[in-house]
């Protein structure tokens, strides 16, 4: 029955509301029609017509009352009224139009910079895995006693994925990773970035290709067997312009032939948060890729490179994932002893990984508060100048009162209008977030100084517009609610007799009161944070980094990428440096894995110091390494405090040596010397190597306290990626060419990477990338203090033009400019007073969070205190001496005019 | 004219339903009903008589249509609508097991 009630009653409603001058005119028609017959009726009893009239209309009881009635009885009449509303607010708000832009502007400043870092940590934290049914999408990871989130090797992939019980599907991936990538051969390999999956990996995440097909599982079997490649999107169409003739297209990845088999969809950019693959290849390939030398991908169960990720079976929970996991990773440690030693494993969600794997989430999280204090201060300024205007109509509001309407009608109205100012600031709002995400959008080749496909994953999709439009009306409700509520609780009799309707009673400002110290407090946080983490920054910067970091050139090469074995590898290297050293205005050069303070993270090493009892549940410590050449530290500039630099007789076959910084040998050696003791690589019975110098400590990395750190020379230890830095003795960039040149020599085919000077680098990473940071929240402290500005010019001007009379009548009566000032001035300065201490208070706590997130300084920056404080109170006293100074000067006879 | 009895609330739709039950009418028509079927006892006023006709028209229990009057003049015309009859027998049933109890304790001896 319920349906076909509907299926009537819905066309009656939808007429009610599209039709309304009709449906309005019937209802007219109808009672008049009433009211005739009445009048008939009247005279027909012996009335005169206008007596009969009379009589009629009498009994009708008003004849609009009654279709105000008949209106109440439609069901739609929240939306008519709200309409009605809606068009009476723009009315009104048009006739305020400097008002009505101010309000606009102040809370789309609010709302933009709130939605802008929303997309952050959306981007970083929430957004769901770009495949379908992401909730039960979980990563698997191995813990140790150092990281808590670990790859695992390729032997262990196999075991979890037959051995375990919990998962529909597992799929394993290496991290994205440089690819020498030819469309034709006998063209010179370009730099791209591809990741290793495997053979299930499509197909267990649900992606279904937008062209040709996903790997197929025997595609993964036997390692080398099948050169196939599925292509990223976006590859596809920058550098096939999305030619559909591209499957069965052969390429060269890293020299070797790779056949295409498919494109991956639009909708599928790639798993990683920052990471877009430019392709995928499978696991099985992976000696074609850069994996470990001198580890057996495939068999070594130590060489960990993948990353696992799962999908939960439907009645499984997390729980039960878990345990088997744990019990799994115990009989790892049991079977393979020597591989695994207290090594866990645990299963985390989407967010958990996300929270867990990197920092960068902290910084949005940070960048979040600050922008919500700023949306705060706005709306707090909204409300005051709402107020404000309420104040202005309350004879309009006192004679719709007067005139019946509900006093819950009444707010119904005053929230319209705040919905509608929300809305205005909503909409600008949008197009400032849309600007800061693609200002962040500039930067990215700032902060990502590498040729491969990363992005910045913050970008105003749906889910932050949704959030644009929730913020928008919590926004119209803060802002509107307190005006509403108090400006309708008017003594009408006051209200209607005279305009100004306020009694200053200490009751009503109470309200004007909090928004002041609201924003005054809001805006010394503001203040306060931006102050830190400048000087956070500067301080980092400040340090001394322990090398030097001018005159160097550098470059790094992957041999790898032209299919040179590690032979080879080494061979080329050695010539590098033999020429390289030759090369006039090069003073020294020096190989190195990674260069410090740089993007890339180190290596670590495990290791046992000789004649060390370990706690019962450790095999080893960790420490990180790097692999340099004889060149190192004379190149960087770093000095070698005890016992010597590596040297060209450090071979493969001499003693394995390694060189320590000051920080390891104190660490494992207080008070002794480090230089002849010896390390056991991995565990008590691995290969014995001897210390043979200790280093000055130098800082490797950003924003943290140096660690323990390892050398080992390039001869004893191959790697193939290394990077070429060379000490030049006039501008490093004017040897760009002659290196150019040399490495051809050696041998065209190979690409070089990233040649700069070490300083622009240093400069970008250290200075230009926390710069944005620091310009961000500076920029939002420097709004906050605006608009607490304005709100407190507002309140103060406000309290002038309100009691105008008065003053006039002090001053008549010879109260000196000076008492005047502290009459208008004085509960002002009061509320800024408890607003800078509330405002101490928050910036204190912020303070400790941006501690115990970012920076590892600890203690409180008095400084900043220092500086902001006096900054805030001169600022707003400014604000404040303004508007009453103009009291002042108030001349009585115009005062005691004014109506 | 005596003074109109107050009705008791909600009864007011269950006449008017009725009313319509019998043949669609307009609004005037439906008071002049009510009062002449009555016996004069039941009168409502116009300030009830339209709210009422338009909450009944809103939930679906009659429907409305203009047409001309016998004096060709436009009017809008009631009737009862499929579910406003089923709502009627339910109304209805529940204002005999209200009245017949009401009469019951009325009826009772007094001592």
């Amino acid at each position: 029955m319920r349906p076909e009630h509907w299926l009537y009653t819905i066309p009656l409603r939808l007429r009610s509301l599209f039709r309304r001058t009709n449906v309005e005119q019937e209802l007219s028609e109808e009672l008049q029609f009433h009211l005739e017959h009445k009048i008939e009726e009247g005279i027909a009893n012996g009335l005169s017509p206008k007596e009969a009239r009379y009589a009629a209309l009498h009994a009708m009881g008003g004849l609009e009352q009654r279709k105000e009635e008949i209106r109440d009885m439609r069901h739609i009449r929240w939306l008519t009224d709200f309409f009605d509303d809606a068009r009476f607010a723009l009315r009104s708000l048009r006739r305020t139009p400097g008002l009505t832009a101010f309000v606009a502007i102040t809370l789309a400043l609010g709302i933009g910079m709130t939605s802008a870092t929303f997309s952050m940590v959306d981007g970083l934290i929430f957004r769901p895995y770009p495949v379908p049914h992401p909730g039960n999408v979980v990563s698997l990871v191995g813990t140790t006693h150092d990281n808590p989130y670990d790859s695992f090797s390729y032997r262990e992939y196999l075991d979890i994925r037959d051995k375990t019980n919990s998962y529909t599907g597992v799929i394993a991936n290496a991290g994205m990773e440089a690819v020498g990538f030819s469309a034709e051969p006998g063209t010179t390999p370009r730099i791209k970035g591809g990741t290793m999956v495997s053979g299930n990996y499509f197909q267990v995440l649900g992606v279904e290709p937008r062209l040709g097909r996903g790997f197929r599982e025997e595609e993964d079997q036997v390692p080398g067997r099948n050169p196939v490649v599925v292509l990223g999107p976006d590859f596809w169409r920058h550098e096939f312009s999305s030619d559909e003739s591209v499957l069965g297209k052969t390429i060269l990845l890293n020299g070797t032939k790779f056949t295409v088999i498919g494109v991956a969809p639009d909708s599928f950019p790639g798993m990683s948060t920052f990471g877009h693959p430019d392709f995928y290849m499978p696991l099985a390939m992976a000696r074609v890729f850069s994996t470990n030398i001198g580890k057996n991908f495939f068999e070594d169960r130590d060489d960990r490179e993948l990353g696992v990720k799962a999908r939960l079976k439907p009645g499984t929970t997390l729980e039960q994932a878990r345990n088997e996991l744990a019990v799994l990773a115990k009989n790892f440690e049991r079977e393979y002893p020597n591989s695994t030693r207290s090594r866990g494993a645990a299963v985390y969600t989407q967010f958990q990984a996300r929270t867990i794997e990197d920092e960068n989430w902290k910084f949005g999280v940070i960048f979040l508060i600050l922008a919500l204090a700023v949306l705060l201060v706005a709306c707090t300024n909204v409300a005051g100048l709402l107020l404000s205007r309420s104040r202005a109509r309350a004879r309009e509001i006192a004679v719709r009162l007067a005139l019946g309407a509900g006093r819950f009608r009444l707010i119904r109205l005053l929230l319209t209008e705040s919905l509608i100012l929300a809305t205005f600031g909503g909409l600008a709002g949008i197009a400032i977030g849309y600007g800061v995400v693609e200002w962040f959008h500039s930067k990215e080749s700032i902060v990502f100084a590498t040729e491969l496909p990363v992005a910045i994953p913050f970008h105003m999709d749906r889910r932050v517009l949704l959030a644009c439009v929730a913020l928008s009306v919590l926004s119209a409700i803060l802002c509107g609610l307190a005006p509403a509520l108090q400006s309708t609780r008017v003594d009408l009799v006051n209200a209607l007799k005279s305009a100004d309707v306020d009694v200053p009673g200490r009751k009503r400002l109470w309200g004007r009161n909090m928004l002041v110290v609201a924003q005054v407090s809001m805006s010394l946080m503001l203040l306060t944070a931006s102050f830190l983490m400048a000087r956070g920054f500067q301080h980092d910067l400040m340090e001394g980094h322990g090398f030097t970091k001018d005159h160097l050139l550098m470059t790094s090469f992957d041999p790898r990428l032209i299919q040179y074995n590690a032979t080879q590898t080494q061979q080329f290297y050695k010539l590098l440096a033999e020429r390289m050293r030759e090369m006039p205005g090069v003073q020294s050069e020096a190989l190195t894995q990674n260069v410090p303070l740089g993007n890339d993270d180190f290596d670590g090493v495990a290791f046992v110091p000789e004649g060390f009892q370990m706690p019962p549940d450790r095999a080893n410590f960790n420490s990180t390494m790097d692999t340099i050449d004889e060149g190192y530290f004379a190149t960087m500039g770093i000095p070698i405090l005890r016992g010597r630099a590596f040297l060209s007789s450090d071979t493969a076959d001499s003693t394995r040596v390694a060189i320590v910084n000051e920080h390891f040998a104190k660490h494992y050696w207080p008070g002794g010397d480090a230089v002849g003791k010896h390390i056991r690589l991995d565990s008590n019975a691995g290969a014995p190597v001897e210390i043979v110098g200790v280093a000055q400590t130098i800082k490797t990395q950003n924003m943290a306290d140096p660690t323990d750190f390892v050398y080992m020379p390039l001869a004893q230890h191959p790697v193939a990626r290394m990077v070429l830095m060379l000490h030049t003795s006039g501008d490093p960039l004017q040897l760009v060419q002659p290196v150019k040149d040399v490495v051809r020599s050696l041998d065209s085919n190979l690409p070089m990477l990233q040649i700069r000077a070490y300083q622009d680098f240093y400069l970008n990473q250290a200075v230009r990338g926390p710069r944005i940071a620091i310009d961000l929240v500076g920029s939002m402290g420097l709004v906050g203090l605006l608009l607490a500005v304005a709100g407190l010019y507002g309140l103060v001007a406000y309290n002038v033009s309100r009691r105008t009379r008065e003053i006039g009548i002090r001053i008549a009566l010879g109260a000196a400019s000076s008492n005047v000032l502290r009459l208008v001035l004085g509960k002002g300065l009061v509320l800024v007073g408890i607003g800078i201490v509330a405002g101490l208070a928050m910036g204190f706590a912020l303070e400790q969070l941006m501690n115990s997130m970012l920076f590892n300084s600890g203690g409180v920056d008095i400084l900043a205190y220092a500086v902001v404080v006096p900054t805030m109170l001169l600022v707003t006293m400014l604000a404040a001496y303004v508007p009453a100074r103009r009291a002042t000067k108030i001349a009585p006879t115009q005062a005691l005019r004014y109506e | 004219m005596s003074k109109p009895n107050d009705l008791v609330q909600g009864t007011l739709d269950l006449l008017l339903l009725k009313i319509l039950a019998l043949e669609p009418l307009h609004g005037w028509a439906i008071s002049l009903r009510l009062k002449s079927i009555s016996g004069d006892v039941l009168q409502v006023s116009e300030g009830s008589l339209y709210p009422a006709l338009h909450k009944l028209e809103q939930e679906g229990w009659i429907t409305a249509e203009w047409k001309q009057t016998e004096n060709n003049r436009r009017a809008k015309f009631y009737s009862l609508t499929r579910v406003g009859k089923k709502q009627l027998e339910s109304e209805a049933a529940n204002w005999q097991r209200l009245s017949s109890a009401i009469s019951q304790v009325i009826g009772l001896e007094e001592a």
